[in-house]
């Protein structure tokens, strides 16, 4: 019988108060781990978040933001004002176009209706875009959300312009959404971030005229079109450069020209959209946004940090994180401390029993070492225990505790909801859709427990068992052997 | 081998002093089977306690075969309590939840046996006290106290103590089952040349061994036995 074997046997010694002691452990060790498991949850969230905000700022014409748009176009000069701002290591102007399937735009117009504003209003950038015909057809449907959403915009903008009433939606034929053409500055979407080619090769110059463009993926398919394959827009050639896939839907259901290019498609040379200025890291953006804002001009432009409405989302994540880390600590302790109070118990009541241990000789170490693995063979069976419960309760601990945290913000999310499918259409990207956004990305947060974090968890909790058990264990080289005659 | 030099145990009760044991002295030689007596609370207890290091005396000192145990630190203490020393208490003090087998093989456990050859001591040692085969996996609280008693023996003997000190061995169990534990530590003496001190009532039992000493307010002294030499050896 090795000291290993005998402290298991004590473990089980009073079954009963084994079964209660193992439960309540698994309770505080359930809990430990499932703050731990919702703190990294969490933490890799607010990193995905922190990381999406990035460094990048944009720059719209002042008073641009609204649905309607207005305001200034910006200008190349400005791009070059914007690059001389300290830490500005990037400028990309874009320049963007709205696509309709030139057949549809002719059916619409003979049945009478505008070919209405879309369902791309909702994103920044959208007041200067202009409208052009194009062979392709777009490769996301209306839907149900976007045919009712033309419907009513199209009303709007009849109602206000000729002063007809809207037609009825059965009259209209099928609608497709229009698809975006983006004239940038550089190999890089409308939100900064570098475009992901599946196939073919970029534009090379961006800064020169070409007849190359890239396609969206899922456009790309719509229309049956490969790297080499040629489409036209307003009548000009293009010839497909390269593939490449945003992630999303209505991030494919788009098609990138150069910067020159799509200004001299809209007539509109020298004019930009927006400009994609990079900083050089994310301690200076707040201070590269203000002198950005400074150098431009309140009057003429509006800069914004890319998804900036993600800073409250963060905010309330990282207070949900420090929640969950405290939540750990605490339960951590308490697991702590209940192995110390049981041990302490156990030491006492086996007074007399350490008492015959050291008469009969066994060293102090052996006793101590004895104590010390009762308790972490009932830690064991507590962190088996809680670990079960940990994993079926650290998913809903961890969305209760972001709901709950994050609820004033989540609120408002799911009442416009419906802007976020209707802002979809808009340029690519989650501009369109602000509280939409931050709804999906908040209510994305699943804790799937993970082997690594439970076993740093388990660690943690083994840890501190240690400790609470190396006091009392150490009490026990305090007992003297003389305690073997008591009450004799 | 035991050379007991003036030992002094006192404890404080209060404002009293007691002294239980108050200036004993004595040698007792290798293979000796002597008896203490004296009345209950005389001190008897205190003074085996003092011989097997389970407590420190006041004053005076132990020494065995030339050790002194007098300002040894307490992991020799623990040695030669572990090496030197066999305990047999009143209440048998075996550890409950482990079969008389591991009972017998935690001093060897301590003092490094091998494992193997601790199994196979520990079977031996227990049919030594005669504990029924079939019992020696038995857990202690599902033995009789004379069971019981057999199980500390054979655990005192674990590691070939010198000197096994008894403290009221029979005291729990009923006359006949005292004789046969008597009788047996009586045979042990003889055939392992070990020196037994053992605390007693028993007027009888005490006039069984070699040598009879008394413990009387603090003082021991030593009285007349026939001796055991006349006994017929009775295990
Ligand atoms: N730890 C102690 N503290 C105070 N008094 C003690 C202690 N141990 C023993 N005594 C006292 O010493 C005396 C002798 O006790 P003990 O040696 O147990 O007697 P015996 O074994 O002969 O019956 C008793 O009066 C007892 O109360
Ligand atoms: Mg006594």
């Amino acid at each position: 019988m090795s000291v290993l074997a005998r402290s298991v046997g004590n473990a089980f010694r009073n079954k009963v108060r084994t079964a209660a002691v193992v439960a309540v452990l698994a309770v505080a060790i359930g809990l430990a781990l499932a703050m731990l498991v919702a703190n990294q949850a969490v933490g890799a969230k607010v990193q995905e978040l922190n990381a999406s905000v990035g460094t990048v700022l944009t720059v719209n014409p002042a008073g641009g933001q609204g649905f309607e748009g207005g305001g200034e176009p910006l200008t190349a000069e400005q791009a070059a004002t914007a690059a001389d701002v300290p830490n500005v290591t990037a400028v990309v102007g874009t320049k963007a176009l709205r696509l309709r399937n030139a057949a549809e735009a002719a059916a619409q117009a003979a049945a009478g209706t505008q070919a209405g504003p879309g369902g791309g209003q909702g994103g920044p950038g959208g007041q200067t875009t202009t409208t052009l015909t194009t062979i392709l057809t777009a490769a996301v449907d209306a839907g149900t959300l976007g045919a009712r959403n033309q419907d009513s915009s199209g009303t709007t903008a009849a109602t206000g312009s000729t002063g007809s009433t809207g037609t009825t939606a059965t009259t209209q034929p099928a609608r497709a959404l229009p698809i975006t053409a983006t004239g940038t500055g550089a190999e890089v979407d409308s939100t900064g971030k570098a475009l992901e080619l599946t196939s073919g090769t970029g534009l090379g110059d961006y800064t020169a005229e070409s007849t190359k463009a890239l396609l969206g993926t899922t456009l790309a398919e719509k229309n049956n079109l490969k790297v080499g394959s040629t489409f036209t827009i307003n009548s000009k050639t293009f010839t497909v450069a390269g593939l490449f896939d945003a992630g999303t839907a209505f991030g494919n259901n788009a098609l990138y020209v150069t910067l020159p290019t799509a200004q001299t498609l809209a007539e509109l040379p020298g004019e930009l959209s927006t400009m994609i200025v990079t900083v050089d890291s994310m301690e200076n953006v707040d201070a590269a946004k203000t002198a950005l804002q400074n150098a431009l001009g309140t009057d003429k432009a509006d800069v914004t940090q890319g998804q900036r409405n993600l800073e409250t989302a963060v905010t309330s994540l990282d207070s949900v994180k420090n929640i969950s880390m405290v939540a750990f600590i605490a339960a951590l302790g308490t697991a702590g401390l209940i192995i110390l109070l049981i041990m302490v118990m156990l030491v006492r009541e086996r007074r007399r029993e350490i008492g015959v241990l050291k008469a009969i000789g066994a060293p102090n170490r052996t006793i101590c070492l004895q104590f010390v693995l009762e308790a972490l063979v009932l830690v064991a069976l507590g962190s088996v225990v809680g670990a079960v419960l940990a994993s079926f309760a650290s998913g809903g601990i961890a969305s209760a505790l972001v709901s709950s945290s994050t609820g004033t913000t989540a609120a408002p999310a799911g009442q416009r909801g419906g802007g976020f499918a209707g802002a979809a259409g808009g340029l690519p990207g989650g501009q369109g859709g602000p509280f939409g956004g931050a709804s999906q990305l908040l209510t994305s947060v699943t804790a799937s427990v993970s082997p690594g974090i439970l076993a740093a968890g388990i660690a943690a909790v083994f840890g501190v068992a240690i400790i609470g058990a190396l006091v009392p264990a150490l009490l026990t080289a305090r007992i003297r052997p003389i305690e073997v005659l008591r009450g004799e | 081998m035991i050379e007991v030099k003036d030992l002094v145990r006192t404890f404080k009760s209060g404002d009293r002093t007691i002294k239980p044991v108050n200036g004993v002295s004595f040698e007792l030689g290798q293979g000796t089977l002597a008896s203490i007596v004296g009345k209950s609370g005389s001190g008897k207890s205190t003074l085996l306690s003092l011989l097997g290091a389970l407590d420190k005396p006041t004053s005076g000192d132990v020494v065995v075969n030339g050790v002194s145990l007098a300002g040894m630190p307490d992991g020799k203490l623990t040695e030669y309590r572990r090496r030197d020393i066999g305990f047999v208490f009143q209440q048998f003090n075996l550890v409950p939840n482990l079969s008389a087998l591991d009972n017998v093989m935690l001093p060897m456990e301590f003092a490094g046996v091998r494992k193997s050859v601790r199994a196979e001591r520990a079977r031996a040692l227990l049919e030594q006290v005669q504990l029924d085969p079939d019992k020696h996996g038995r857990r202690i609280n599902r033995l009789s106290g004379g069971e019981q008693q057999r199980v500390a023996i054979a655990r005192a003997l674990a590691n070939e103590p010198k000197l096994i000190l008894a403290d009221e061995p029979t005291g729990n169990l009923d006359e006949q089952t005292g004789e046969h534990i008597i009788a047996l530590l009586s045979s042990l003496s003889r055939d392992h040349n070990t020196t037994i001190l053992v605390v007693t009532h028993d007027r009888t039992l005490a006039n069984k061994t070699d040598r009879r000493f008394r413990l009387q307010q603090g003082k021991l002294t030593e009285e007349p036995v026939r001796g055991r030499a006349a006994e017929p050896a009775a295990v």
